[in-house]
């Protein structure tokens, strides 16, 4: 999607909100948001630490069709330098009852736990799940796809079906991933092949950003089904082409499902993904495929709810591996307590045997509040 | 019997036209029942997180969450215009029942747990939300203090409760706790 069409986008919402103005009564701005403290000890880092983030939303209300949202992530890097990420900042227009048009950088629909479950007030554990990275630390398991937000439109259609069930269907374009580039700037899809010619996985940069290193776009998008208000099944695809000549892509295919009890949640997704990589053949470069996958699976006992003498309490219980080419597992364990709906104390265990590299445990205790 | 069998074969394709055109005259046939926006509430908020309490934000916050929510959680433009009502209902009738004292009560319990949408995030004989807990023993197991204590300060026996400050007065209060009684 060429960006000018972005910018016709964003000039017309611009000018429907103008048109609106008088029409908007004065609470048309909300600050939202989240945020936590984290005490963490690794085993493979040496250390421990604490760390802090404060994550604000900004919402604005422009008229009954154009709503606006940004999301802005301050945390303090291990230097004590104070870094400012944008998460996401997109207008969503709707365009009827159940369709609604985004522009501008927002949380690829790819899966649940990016577009839903990764707020840390939300999620039942203090780390991310292993198969889609740590998000700004450190972890000893590789991601499969590190891809949290991106630059693009997308559309989204929700289909009723009855009282109870519904379809959502996604669908977005984005600049994409591009070559994570080392300090000598060289191209690592070439670097990545060997001097005995064996091909090794490439590095990508998932960051988004407004500018991208060809003219491919990133595409994709998730179907999934609920039937309200227990369950959630989805099936996600992603497509990219990431190198500067085109000729690399990178897909990925995922399923997700979300169980909501009245005493208890299951949250899984699996995810498998296939990466051009160059490969010498007889002087010649050839592209090689590599395929991973990996899954985890997320289940939370909410104790609180069936002893009243525990109220406020979640026992988590989390099992990720990911396999080929970087093989490991990992088991986490944690108690969360609800100081009230939306401030939770994390405290929590995990351990992963990496196959080729270093293990690593880690213990948690996260304080984490959404506002 | 046989040729009428064998000149009626339908393909894989014929099949899943046939079950595309059902699928889709379900869902525009069906004749759309009234949406509750407590019934929104209970099935959609909390698929991703605790549901939040009504209290934290004021009826003009909300009207601008509620776009934000919209778009997170796949609602219709008519639900969240439900849920928007459901909020109105609650924080509007603050004030509203400050200035009921006049004697326009409505005492019946069951019009009240219906106005109120209570089924939204809680069950009666098996049917309603499940954000808070089943009614049907409340009374007899916790007692009627319990439950008029919970509805002038929901929070006081859980922090983490989601459940709102009705804008009920004492006597309404009382209603309620007779209705939920009959179970």
């Amino acid at each position: 999607m060429p960006v000018k069409y972005l910018a016709a986008i964003t000039v017309a919402a611009s000018s429907l909100s103008a048109a609106n103005a008088s029409e908007i009564d004065s609470a048309r701005f909300v600050l939202s948001g989240y945020g936590d403290v984290k005490y963490e000890t690794s085993e493979l880092q040496d250390s421990s630490a604490y760390s802090a983030r404060f994550v604000p939303i900004f919402l604005f209300s422009l008229s009954d069709k154009i709503h606006v949202e940004a999301e802005t992530e301050i945390s303090l890097n291990a230097e004590g330098e104070t870094e400012v990420e944008l998460e996401y900042a997109d207008l969503h227009y709707f365009l009827t009852d159940t369709t609604t048009l985004t522009a501008g950088k927002f949380l690829v629909p790819f899966g649940q736990f990016g577009p839903n479950i990764h707020p840390s007030w939300i999620n039942r554990s203090p780390w991310t799940p292993g198969i889609y990275g740590s998000h700004g630390s450190s972890q000893a398991m590789e991601a499969l796809l590190p891809i949290l937000s991106d630059v693009g439109v997308a559309i989204q259609q929700t289909f009723v079906i009855g009282n109870y069930q519904k379809i959502f269907v996604d669908l977005y374009s984005t600049n994409g991933p591009g070559i994570e580039a080392d300090e000598h700037e060289e191209d690592l899809a070439e670097e990545a092949t060997e001097e005995d010619g064996h091909a090794e996985l490439p590095e990508l940069a998932f960051e988004a950003g407004s500018g991208d290193n060809n003219k491919n776009k990133a595409f994709g998008g998730r179907v999934a089904y609920a039937m309200l208000p227990g369950i959630e099944v989805g099936t996600s695809y992603y497509s990219a082409t990431y190198d500067d000549d085109e000729t690399l892509d990178i897909t990925a295919q995922g399923f997700d499902i979300n169980l909501i009890g009245s005493h208890y949640l299951v949250r899984g997704e699996y995810i498998e993904t296939q990466t051009d990589g160059l490969e010498e053949e007889e002087g010649e470069n050839e592209i090689h495929t590599f395929k991973r996958d990996g899954w985890y699976l997320q289940g939370t006992l909410q104790t609180g709810k069936i002893w009243s003498s525990l109220a406020g309490t979640d026992l988590v219980l989390e099992y990720a591996e990911t396999n080929k080419l970087a093989e490991a597992s990992r088991w986490m364990v944690g108690v969360n307590y609800w100081l009230d709906a939306r401030a939770v104390i994390k405290i929590a265990y995990d351990d992963t045997d990496v196959e080729e590299g270093e293990d690593d445990q880690r213990l948690a205790i996260q304080l984490s509040y959404g506002f | 019997m046989k040729q009428l069998i064998n000149r009626t074969p339908l393909s894989p394709a014929s099949w899943s036209i046939l079950f595309l055109l059902m699928f889709s005259a379900s869902w525009v046939s069906a004749e759309p029942s009234p949406i509750n926006g407590a019934e929104v509430f209970n099935n959609n908020c909390a698929r991703c997180h605790n549901a939040r309490s009504l209290d934290e934000f004021s009826l003009q916050e909300w009207a601008v969450i509620m776009p934000h929510m919209r778009e997170k959680a796949h609602l219709t433009g008519k639900e969240t215009d439900a849920v928007m009502a459901f909020i109105t209902l609650v924080k509007k009738g603050e004030t509203k029942s400050a200035s009921a004292k006049e004697g326009a009560h409505v005492l019946n319990g069951e019009a009240l747990f219906n106005k109120y949408s209570c089924q939204g995030c809680h069950s009666v004989n098996g049917k309603g939300g499940t954000v808070g807990p089943a009614l049907d023993t409340t009374i007899a197991d916790k007692g009627k203090t319990f439950f008029l204590q919970k509805l002038k300060n929901p929070q006081f026996n859980n922090p983490a409760s989601p459940m709102p400050k009705m804008p009920l007065s004492d006597e309404e209060i009382e209603a309620l706790a007779d209705y939920l009684s009959t179970f």
